[in-house]
């Protein structure tokens, strides 16, 4: 089902490819212009998919006539939603460093994600703290990489970058 | 000779020697702890590497893949869990042994074998490169063409698994090495406007996202953690294993070759050369049915092939810049930032740094031996870090890694994205490495395309004219039709059997 869904996803977005590389510039001096090569990738990307997702039928109308589909329904959801929680905190981070500062986002985003295997709140923040005073010493001070500072702390910690 | 010298002298300083030291301990860590992989570990050094020089930077790179594939048998001799890909094929064999007390022993033949199957593939390396650059000095266009579309077909038809998926997972780095702007006609393509991304994809926060993030996805969306301290072995490490490599020295050699052989290959990496190295050394063995009961030789071939494939690897990478396995593809990346840009070239212009270079090989696979003795004494510690303290701490060197190489926070949303699509594919069975592939060759292809079309006039015919390219576009035709051709041999020699189509 999943390998059905992926071949419908590449094939349309095969399709969108082929469009897009359509708008661009054709050269009167050349036979093949920078529209070529993504229109020859969204082909690929469309025949490939439609194979997918075709191979995939068969395998479906099979399944129908046989019990115990073991397709959707047992999907895991929660686990789906956990390993989505990494990502989430990428966007929390980009949105919140410039204020709270690199250190401050690091330093929360990594007792969270301890805390959520189970790791224990004083020994997960204790390594949290340690890791992004490292972190943010070595890349901001030795690697001399701007990292935010953030706003919201300017004073007391400036010594860290 | 001078040359030589200076080379030498590159290598041998405090500095060098130091982060060979630091990255070899580095790479003995991500090697040890299952689910972070020898390219993960590659790509999250890249971004400090960006620092340094080209030799310490190149030589950081060879010391942690290597220590990291032969780490990857720690965790496996003891947990039954391979530490990297490249350990899996002969899991079920050193966990065996281990049960019977040979843990140690295990582990030291399986280092053995490492450093030589390293120092195998790297004499490969200096003596067939060379040679190999003075051909591709007289190539053109049309035959760079032809490579990178042999390389490309390599990872399709080389990949474990469904071949459909592998040329999916392609078309997705393909069309990344197309965003910014086009070489010929400077229009831009697929950059939506944001002006980072008129230069191209930067290659680096792909990897991380391709790499580190998606295992670290992959990890919270699993549950088990539990984790059982197994007796520790306390055989000696080496008192077994002169007997054990006189005895089966031929399997070495066999496993080293192939190894170094598959490592050239486009697309396919230690991993492969692996599994590959195992079949083949079980086939050929006059103990076949000791295998899979915890047989030592099951695991000399194989444990000799994954490393000697890590630098053989380099051979395409060096020479024509096209990588043989994930690690070179970023090291491709590493040398062009360094202003080494690999290709035939960097054999005449740069002698001493290729001579730095070769050096490093030698020393990192050397050190592999003490500092692997240490960790097979010290395998405790990296069976017990517990994965929920580290895997935090890789996440935030994701962050500020991707963020590192230019400063640029579309860097880090590069890597979230392109994270999150790898992760959907990796779940699907979609293998990786074409598409890696696909973004380091992507920009090869078009543009050794379109050169030759400007100079041919837009005559296709004109990829079959010259002599060497006639004869590299028949071998890619040829892998084209191979499975076609395989296809219809077995079933003329099996007209009744059924036909089982080798899609999955």
């Amino acid at each position: 089902m999943r390998d059905f869904l992926l071949g419908l996803v590449f094939a349309i977005g095969g399709g969108v490819v082929i469009a897009v590389a359509q708008t661009y510039p054709t050269m009167p001096s050349l036979q093949y212009g920078p529209s070529l090569f993504p229109s020859l990738i969204g082909g690929g990307m469309l025949i490939g998919g439609a194979l997918l997702a075709l191979s995939q039928v068969r395998v479906l109308v099979a399944r129908r006539h046989a019990p115990g589909d073991p397709g959707l329904s047992r999907y895991d959801y929660r686990g789906l939603a956990l390993s989505l929680v990494p990502c989430a905190l990428i966007v929390f981070y980009i949105l919140a460093a410039e204020t709270l500062g690199a250190g401050l986002c690091m330093l929360l985003s990594m007792w969270l994600l301890m805390l959520m295997r189970g790791a224990r709140w004083w020994l997960a923040l204790g390594v949290a703290l340690v890791v992004s005073l490292i972190v943010t010493l070595l890349f901001s001070r030795y690697l001399l990489i701007p990292l935010p500072e953030g706003t919201l702390l300017p004073q007391s910690l400036a010594w860290i970058g | 000779m001078e040359t030589f010298v200076q080379g030498l002298a590159m290598v041998f300083n405090a500095q060098t020697l130091l982060v060979i030291v630091a990255a070899a301990v580095f790479g003995l860590f991500v090697g040890a702890i299952p689910g972070l992989t020898a390219t993960m570990a590659v790509a999250l050094l890249v971004p400090i590497t960006f620092y340094m020089d080209a030799t310490p930077a190149i030589a950081a790179i060879v010391a942690t893949s290597a220590m990291a594939i032969f780490a990857g048998d720690i965790p496996g001799t003891y947990l039954n869990i391979p530490g990297t890909p490249a350990s899996a094929a002969y899991v079920g064999e050193s966990y065996r042994l281990a049960r019977q007390g040979r843990a140690r022993e295990t582990l030291g033949t399986n280092l053995l074998c490492s450093v030589f199957g390293g120092l195998f593939g790297t004499l490969v390396l200096v003596f067939v490169s060379p040679s190999l650059a003075e051909v591709a000095l007289n190539f053109s266009s049309f035959e760079y063409f032809w490579l990178a579309l042999l390389g490309l077909s390599c990872s399709i038809f080389i990949a474990i698994g469904s071949r459909l998926k592998a040329f999916l997972s392609l078309t997705v780095g393909l069309l990344l090495s197309t965003v910014g702007l086009d070489m010929m006609s400077g229009a831009p393509r697929f950059t939506f406007g944001v002006p980072d991304l008129m230069a191209g994809v930067n290659f680096i926060p792909v990897m991380i996202g391709m790499f580190a993030l998606n295992e670290i996805m992959l990890f919270y969306g699993s549950r088990n953690e539990a984790r059982s301290v197994p007796a520790m072995a306390k055989d000696s490490v080496f008192r077994q294993a002169p007997a054990t490599l006189r005895r089966y020295w031929r399997n070495m050699l066999r496993g080293s070759a192939l190894g170094t052989l598959i490592g050239a290959l486009p697309g396919a990496g230690a991993d492969i050369a692996a599994w590959i190295a195992y079949a083949l050394g079980k086939s050929r063995s006059k103990e076949k049915e000791k295998y899979g009961s915890g047989h030592i030789e099951g695991i000399v071939d194989a444990s000799s092939a994954n490393n000697s494939g890590i630098s053989g690897a380099w051979v395409p990478a060096l020479v024509f810049g096209i990588p043989g396995d994930t690690i070179t593809a970023i090291v491709i990346g590493v040398l062009y930032m360094k202003g080494m840009n690999p290709g035939p070239t960097i054999f005449m212009n740069g002698g001493s740094q290729v001579y730095a270079l070769f050096t490093v090989f030698f020393i990192a696979n050397l050190m592999m031996l003490p500092l692997g003795y240490l960790a097979i004494r010290a395998s405790k510690v990296f069976i017990l870090t517990p994965r929920k303290m580290l895997m935090p701490v890789i996440f935030t060197f994701c962050i500020v890694g991707a963020f590192a190489i230019n400063n640029s926070v579309t860097d880090i949303w590069i890597m979230l994205i392109i994270g999150l699509v790898a992760f959907v594919l990796a779940r699907n069975d979609f293998p990786m490495a074409p598409a890696i592939l696909g973004l380091v060759l992507g920009g090869t292809l078009e543009n050794s395309f379109m050169s030759s079309m400007l100079k041919s006039g837009g005559d296709l015919l004109a990829f079959f004219e010259r002599p060497i390219s006639a004869a590299l576009g028949a071998l890619v035709i040829l892998i084209w039709l191979l499975p076609t051709l395989i296809k219809h041999i077995r079933r003329l020699r099996r007209p009744a059997a059924t036909t089982a189509g080798d899609e999955r």
